[in-house]
């Protein structure tokens, strides 16, 4: 088997370490300029460079999303953008306009240019054709199924790269303005709205034949394919993305966790049992803030897997605080304060390094050593007894009583 | 400029011809044509018997389990001697060069391709033309247009697709709520926001789903400065009547500075739909922090 790559999103600097020490193999982040998601904070080149360094302790590659569709005054800069990208030691620059392909050959012929799921690249022709015209990884459209896959995979020398998690298109990818029609926020150049989320009439002529208490959305599910990590991997796909330059520092340390255990767990034993992968759903429940599904990778997408006025369930943990520091002596941990928790809450502890242990928080201090008996001032640094060893970097949730 | 019109059916093809260049035609991998291959074929011989272009449309996304089919399709479309295909998926390029047709390809970008440089570097790889996406100001497609003079194909006329989905939407959704309801083949189905007062025409078929704009972009101001620089501008008269659709290839065959007012005003009157000027004075680049 080919040693697949977890690759993993970064809204900044802080989300990409945590997902470098909670084990992705590469990060894909966004620039100032070039990128989309607008919201996301974006890297400054300074901020790429820091990670570059950070990512050498862990052997982690640096990706770097260049995918906006350019217009003609979109393009100001762009060669000692890329330029800068080569020199600080970025590893890839992903791209949605092709004819960025020979112009990164040329003025930074460090990167490497893999075409995103913007193209959406559908099949293995089109993608030999990419190939062809120098590109270097294909993230293959999210409309694939398993069995495409593999068949692409087969034909293809092009290394792909599959999305594995996080939230869809309802759209084939770039194909969607309704954005732009709705909003003129241009959903190609970051400024999505999502309007394919937003509630529909259905008309036949001028019949409304749309039911009121449920209208039509064309919002998706999340992608969850957990299920299918072993069968990405033996079919040679490069790499496993999640979705999600978006999320928080939580959601990013759970997610690459989880995914990591199960890569490392399918390379050991060849195998994934089913109530092992009950285990990491359960895992990845945590982490879950929309209901998901497998998308097209079973083959097809009916109306379970859309959404219809749902919004977020399932989720069981609150992510509470993050480990800043441990004093082995003193078995007491420095935390910063995400969200609410008390004296008394049983709590779980997970991190590069550990699964998941729990323990009744007993009592926690002000940095002043005044008693605290609860936690509920977001960002916050607190002293809380933890009577096992954790680390820098470890986060806290609580367990919610079921 | 060569004027093209998407002949969504028959009734009036020897007027039509009378106004336009030649027209497009599709089968497969698009939508909005019933029409079979026998049709096709004859459809483009009576155009090359009246002296009239042909040209196949092709335009939608292509699976992997569907790149037999596009084979045998592009071997039959090899033997028509057509004068353009109109494309999206790369896969189309690939295979088109083992029919020898890769210099009758015209990438058509929808909503992907907005500048001057891209444009530039499809021609690049021998094709011989690229269509412009709808989504851009007047000012930008005049870039793109002179940036490579008599080599891109504008939709001047017609509904714009908005999106473009694997998933049936709309088939889903009746599922969901339970109604049974017969939507093979409907071309009046539409989606209203439930905010907003205007309605998205959408068709749904076996490969998905597309919605459209509420107005129909018109360019009868415009084409004057386009036309000399574009190799080709498209009617698409996806939703429109055939009346209409017989006034308008009329109308751009005709318009020029002079009268360009005179027709909008009598289309209007004659059509009282929904027009628009669509992105030509508007831009569309405000983020989410705006």
């Amino acid at each position: 088997m080919n040693k697949i790559e977890l690759l993993a999103p970064a809204k900044d600097l802080a989300k990409a370490k945590i997902a470098m020490m909670y084990g992705a193999d590469a990060v894909y982040v966004g620039g100032k300029s070039f990128s989309l998601r607008s919201r996301a904070s974006n890297f400054s080149m300074g901020d790429l460079k820091q990670l570059v360094e950070y990512g050498k302790q862990y052997n982690c590659k640096v990706y770097v999303t260049v995918n906006i569709v350019f217009h003609d005054e979109d393009f100001v800069g762009i060669k000692e953008y890329l330029s800068q990208l080569n020199e600080i030691g970025i590893d890839a620059v992903i791209i949605s306009n092709i004819s960025l392909i020979p112009l990164v050959k040329k003025v930074a012929p460090r990167l490497e240019c893999h075409i995103s799921t913007q193209l959406s690249a559908n099949n293995s022709s089109a993608i030999n054709v990419l190939k062809t015209w120098g590109a270097d990884r294909v993230v293959l459209a999210r409309e694939a199924s398993m069995d495409q896959i593999r068949d692409i995979t087969r034909k293809c020398s092009l290394p792909v790269e599959v999305f594995i998690h996080g939230g869809m298109c309802s759209n084939y990818s770039g194909r969607c303005v309704l954005s732009n029609r709705m909003t003129l926020r241009d959903a190609n150049r970051g400024g999505c709205a999502h309007s394919c989320r937003w509630k529909y009439r259905l008309y036949e002529g001028e019949t409304e034949i749309s039911n009121p208490d449920c209208l039509l959305s064309m919002s998706s599910k999340d992608l969850r394919a957990s299920a299918y990590v072993e069968k990405l991997i033996r079919a040679n796909v490069a790499s496993l993305k999640i979705e999600g330059r978006m999320k928080s520092e939580y959601y990013i340390g759970q997610v690459v966790k989880t995914y990591r255990n199960m890569i490392d767990e399918i390379y050991e034993t060849s195998e994934m049992p089913y109530e092992r992968l009950r285990y990491y759903d359960s895992e990845l429940n945590k982490a879950e803030n929309r209901p998901s599904d497998d998308g097209f990778l079973s083959g097809s997408c009916d109306n379970t897997k859309h959404l219809y006025g749902v919004n977020g369930a399932g989720v069981t943990h609150d992510y509470v605080a993050y480990i800043k520091d441990y004093d082995y002596l003193k078995s007491i941990a420095l935390v910063e304060v995400k969200n609410v928790f008390n004296v008394g809450d049983t709590l779980e502890v997970f991190g590069p390094e550990i699964d998941n242990h729990n323990f009744v928080n007993e009592m926690m201090y002000n940095t002043e050593w005044q008693y605290v008996e609860s936690a509920n001032k977001p960002t916050e640094l607190l002293l809380v007894r933890i009577p096992f060893v954790v680390h820098n970097g470890d986060m806290i949730r609580k367990v919610n009583k079921q | 400029m060569e004027l093209l019109v998407t002949l969504r059916n028959t009734h009036n093809i020897e007027k039509i011809l009378g106004s336009v260049d030649g027209v497009i035609v599709g089968n497969k991998f698009t939508v909005g044509f019933n029409y079979s291959l026998d049709d096709i074929t004859k459809i483009v011989r009576y155009c090359q018997k009246v002296n009239k272009k042909a040209y196949i449309v092709m335009d939608d996304f292509i699976s992997e389990d569907e790149l037999i089919e596009l084979n045998s399709y592009l071997e039959f479309i090899s033997t028509l001697d057509v004068d353009g295909i109109y494309f999206h998926d790369l896969a189309v390029y690939d295979a088109a060069s083992t029919f020898g047709l890769k210099n009758k390809l015209i990438y058509d970008g929808k909503t992907v391709l907005c500048n001057s440089l891209e444009s530039a570097y499809y021609l690049s790889k021998g094709l011989e033309g690229v269509v412009i996406s709808r989504e851009l100001t007047k000012e930008e497609v005049m870039s793109i247009l002179t940036s490579n003079p008599n080599k891109v194909d504008l939709q001047i006329f017609g509904h714009l697709r908005l999106s473009y989905s694997k998933r049936r939407f709309v088939s889903n959704y009746l599922k969901q709520i339970n109604k049974s309801y017969d939507i093979s083949g409907k071309d009046d189905l539409f989606l209203k926001e439930e905010l907003r007062d205007y309605k998205l025409p959408v068709i749904e078929d076996e490969n998905g789903t597309r919605v459209y704009s509420d107005y129909i972009l018109e360019m009868y101001e415009e084409i004057n400065m386009f036309k000399s620089y574009a190799k080709r501008g498209i009617i698409d008269t996806l939703f429109i009547n055939d009346a209409e659709v017989l006034q308008v290839v009329r109308d751009y065959r005709k318009v020029s500075q002079d009268n360009c007012l005179f027709l909008k005003e009598r289309l209007n009157y004659n059509f009282p739909n929904k027009y628009s000027s669509g992105y030509l004075y508007m831009k569309t680049n405000i983020t989410k922090d705006e």
